[in-house]
């Protein structure tokens, strides 16, 4: 095989494949520092929303409810989800002095019962939604399937969409400004509970729309949540915990690595480098690639 | 033993473009008590921040007692005898009186006893008695330390550096959030402890600086603008237009 | 020196006391029934309570949250079964367990201790997942299926010896190894080395500034956490007779996690009183359901929400009170005098 048949069926598609796990990654990690950022709260259960997402889709996709229907459903169906979890277990550790160790323990134990609870209710075995869009283009000479290509114009979308809102609307200022000095936007007028509430139900619920997006080409099982934990807190490291274009930067370039290497070396490999990357970073650049957003 | 117990030379640390230390050099005699004064932001909490390792001078030296400890960690400048107090008081809060006391005194004994009973270091616990009996801390040995009083707290502060039989004690704003009789008590403590050990404060209290210092050193923007006796200093025209002068 | 802290310490050694009185009252009564089961199922309990103890080791006393502990107990696990496989001796499987486990967080402790908090329980984590990855995908060590076929091995105390298959006798080895640690952490606890530690947990950033270095604190309670680990995984193939990678999980680490906040975070005791505790939960809300995670996750995320103290930690200052009350009276012992006159004090 000559560089160029190499490049175009070899690299370019896992390229592209990469590029559609990446943007489904950034989704799942953007919450995940979005929470980390302005709550300064360790969400271990974040997988765990990913997989609702996932398995919601499964079981109202099977129900008949059209893909499309579900990519807006299953993200408000989980606000309220996300806001009990917020009330009811993150709000009474809050205010305890090892705040960082205390959510992370109680997300935790949330984690243990969510996996449990979807073992329960849809069974041990992998199942798989079927294909949205089925069926591939040609691009540059590059077989592309549809539903992959839809997944990067969609992702970029909707974080193009969280960016703008963060920084650019009155609600992301107001978010800001309650991560930053609660007490402060308390008596500016801003609804502190509900902003945090709210806040992290938003987190949880891009987790559960990537679970949508990625059900069809990474299948659905009990243990997929704890499976994907460790490479989003890498993503958020990496790219610097509570920094939105960190999260962006870090996990197209992570998957990209994962990609390409996995050409080269043993999948066996991947998670070590993974690993290593966050190693890395958490030895030499604690504070990622951008910093900080919200606290200082 | 001959020659001041602190030199600084040239000390030196910009943060950014700003020099928060420039080029500051003094020296601490033996048993006297040496004061750094100067409005806020003049650099010198800094200044201790260097002295005591907590940062790292871009240029300059320290000796402490004749030995160049420039850079040196702050374990490391705590065992070339220097102890540091800190402006807001960062005792070990959830620890008793007493376990404050006698984590500071442990340093007295040799590092083996490290691993053995508590009861076997001897010396550090009677130095725990020794420290509790002079600052009439005896009856609060078991409060925890974030129970005391303010004024409780930064006698604690006190003697948590001196439980270390330092040679250089160093007082950063001991009388902060004192009371007119707790400050009293501070100056006249810090009197008798000059008889023992050699100290340098920071302090605000101009009454304060003028009865107790031996030696007063004026800092000002990060720069050493004058030093000397306190009625030197006190007479001092650019001293005065620092303090007083327009900004 | 009567302190709070030697205080609360004898009161973790009173539940100690009553632990071990109520470890060999069932083996006698397992003896005497002719029992295995229960036997088999208390040593593993007592085999995952050393693990608990190492994470208690670090959380309660330096403030470190290790997720990753279980890749430790996993090293001295694997290690021991390999060496049982050459030489069927317990000595030499316990001593090269420790040995590799004492490299292992070594090499550990230099990635780990570099930073602190969340990234610290991250990077312990992370650790253990990779290497547990490795080894499930690594043919030499039976990969997924782990190795099996360990012998049952004599275990030799010069004249007299305890078969490993012996449940009664088995039993009350582990259970002398792991109060053995047990005593040994709380020991060092009540040193100036165990008080540092304490220190760390209360102020770290001061702790430099009275002379001790930090990071050597941290390294060597890492490093003993992680032998602690190792050697209680040691125990594992000689009870079972197998090593799988599942011992390196994160499910096992986290169950240690959870035993030491059911137990009681910085007790030492807890952790085995927890570990005991969620052998138990399992075993009875096993019985009715196969989905007992969701109990126990609801009861560990009612813990760490209300009974940050666990249940040690809800006992033991009732049990603080009496041994105070009874410390005032004249004959009471203390460590050390109270007081003592400047320059009484021996050399």
């Amino acid at each position: 095989m000559n560089a160029l048949d190499y490049l175009q069926f070899v690299l370019a598609p896992q390229v592209v494949n990469g590029l559609a796990l990446g943007v489904a990654v950034v989704l799942v990690a953007l919450g995940l520092t979005i929470i980390f950022g302005m709550l300064d709260v360790i969400n271990m259960s974040h997988g765990e929303f990913y997989a609702i997402g996932a398995y919601a889709a499964l079981a109202l996709g099977a129900a008949g409810i059209n893909f499309w229907f579900l990519l807006v459903l299953v993200p408000v169906l989980m606000v309220p989800l996300g806001m009990a979890a917020e009330r009811l277990l993150i709000r009474p550790v809050f205010d305890s002095r090892d705040r960082h160790v205390t959510t992370l323990l109680v997300t935790f134990g949330l984690a243990l019962v969510v996996e449990d609870l979807l073992k329960v209710a849809f069974g041990p075995n992998t199942q798989r939604p079927p294909t949205p869009i089925p069926g591939a283009t040609e691009l540059a000479g590059i077989i592309v399937p549809n539903y992959r290509l839809f997944l990067i114009v969609v992702g970029a979308a909707i974080v193009s969409g969280v960016a703008y809102v963060v920084y650019r609307t009155r609600l992301g200022a107001m978010v800001r400004a309650a991560a930053f000095d609660r007490n402060m936007a308390a008596s500016l007028g801003v609804p502190v509970a509900l902003v945090y509430a709210g806040t992290f139900a938003f987190g949880v619920a891009l987790a559960g729309l990537a679970g949508v997006l990625l059900a069809p080409i990474y299948s659905v099982f009990p243990t997929m949540g704890r499976d994907f934990i460790l490479l989003a807190f890498t993503v958020v490291i990496v790219g610097g915990m509570g920094s939105i274009w960190g999260a962006v930067v870090a996990g197209l370039l992570l998957t990209q690595v994962q990609a390409l290497a996995s050409l080269v070396i043993s999948p066996v490999w991947t998670d070590p480098i993974v690993f290593g990357t966050m190693v890395a970073f958490l030895v030499f650049r604690p504070q990622g690639l951008f910093g900080r957003l919200g606290h200082a | 033993m001959t020659g001041p117990v602190l030199e600084i030379r040239d000390l030196g640390i910009a943060f950014g473009g700003l020099k928060a230390v420039d080029k500051v050099s003094f020296s601490a005699e033996r048993n006297r008590i040496t004061t750094v004064i100067g409005p806020n932001g003049a650099g010198k909490s800094t200044l201790f921040n260097l002295i005591s390792g907590a940062l790292k001078p871009k240029s300059g030296q320290l000796l402490i007692d004749g030995v160049d400890m420039t850079g040196a960690s702050p374990a490391r400048t705590k065992a070339a005898g220097l102890s540091r107090s800190f402006q807001i008081t960062n005792l070990f809060f959830e620890l008793t009186v007493a376990e404050n006391l006698r984590m500071a005194a442990q340093v007295l004994e040799p590092k083996a006893r490290a691993f053995l009973p508590l009861c076997r270091s001897t010396r550090a616990l009677a130095k725990t008695g020794e420290m509790l009996e002079r600052f009439q801390l005896g009856h609060k040995r078991d409060e925890l330390a974030g129970n005391l009083s303010h004024g409780d707290q930064r006698r604690l502060e006190i003697a948590v550096c001196l439980a270390s039989e330092p040679k250089i004690l160093l007082l950063d704003e001991p009388t902060q959030g004192m009371s007119h009789a707790d400050t009293a008590d501070t100056a006249k403590l810090v009197r008798e402890l000059s008889r023992d050990v050699s100290v340098l404060l920071i302090e605000h209290d101009i009454g304060l600086v003028m009865d107790l210092s031996d030696h007063v050193v004026v800092m000002h923007q990060g720069r050493k603008l004058a030093e000397g006796p306190p009625a030197v200093v006190r007479a001092d025209p650019a001293v005065q237009a620092a303090y007083f002068g327009h900004h | 020196m009567r302190d709070r802290l030697t205080l609360s310490m004898r009161a973790s050694h009173l539940l100690a006391l009553v632990f071990v009185a109520a470890a060999l009252a069932l083996a006698a009564i397992g003896a005497a029934s002719g029992d295995t089961f229960y036997l088999r199922l208390g040593t593993e309990a007592l085999i995952f309570a050393g693990l608990a103890l190492s994470v208690d080791l670090l959380l309660g006393y330096s403030g470190a949250l290790s997720l990753g502990q279980a890749l430790y107990f996993g090293i001295g696990a694997y290690v021991s079964a390999l060496t049982l496989l050459k030489v069927p001796s317990f000595w030499l499987a316990m001593a090269a367990a420790g040995g590799a486990t004492l490299l292992a967080s070594i090499v550990g402790g230099l990635i780990a201790n570099r930073v602190r908090g969340v990234y610290f329980a991250l990077i312990t984590f992370g650790l253990a997942q990779v290497v547990a990855k490795v080894v499930y995908n690594t043919r030499e060590l039976g990969a997924s299926d782990g190795m099996i076929g360990i012998p049952v091995i004599e275990i030799g105390f010069g004249p007299v010896s305890v078969s490993a298959g012996n449940p009664v006798g088995f039993f009350l080895i582990v259970l002398a190894i792991i109060m053995g640690l047990y005593w040994l952490t709380a020991y060092l606890l009540d040193t100036p080395f165990g008080r540092v530690l304490t220190a760390l947990k209360a102020n770290e950033k001061r702790v430099p500034f009275l002379g001790y270095s930090v990071w050597w604190a941290r390294m060597f309670s890492y490093v003993l956490a992680g032998l602690i680990a190792g050697l209680s995984g040691a125990l594992y193939p000689m009870l079972r007779g197998f090593v799988s990678p599942e011992l390196m999980f994160f499910a096992t680490s986290g169950n240690a996690v959870i035993s030491v906040i059911l137990g009681g975070v910085g007790t030492l005791i807890g952790a085995i009183y927890g570990s005991v505790l969620l052998v138990l939960l399992k075993s009875i809300i096993g019985s009715w359901t196969e989905h007992h995670l969701i109990v126990i996750g609801v009861i560990f995320m009612v813990c760490v929400m209300f009974l940050p103290k666990g249940l040690v930690g809800f006992i033991r200052p009732r049990i603080e009170e009496r041994l105070l009350a009874g410390a005032q009276k004249p004959a009471a012992p203390s460590f050390a005098p109270v007081r003592l006159e400047a320059g009484s004090a021996k050399p």
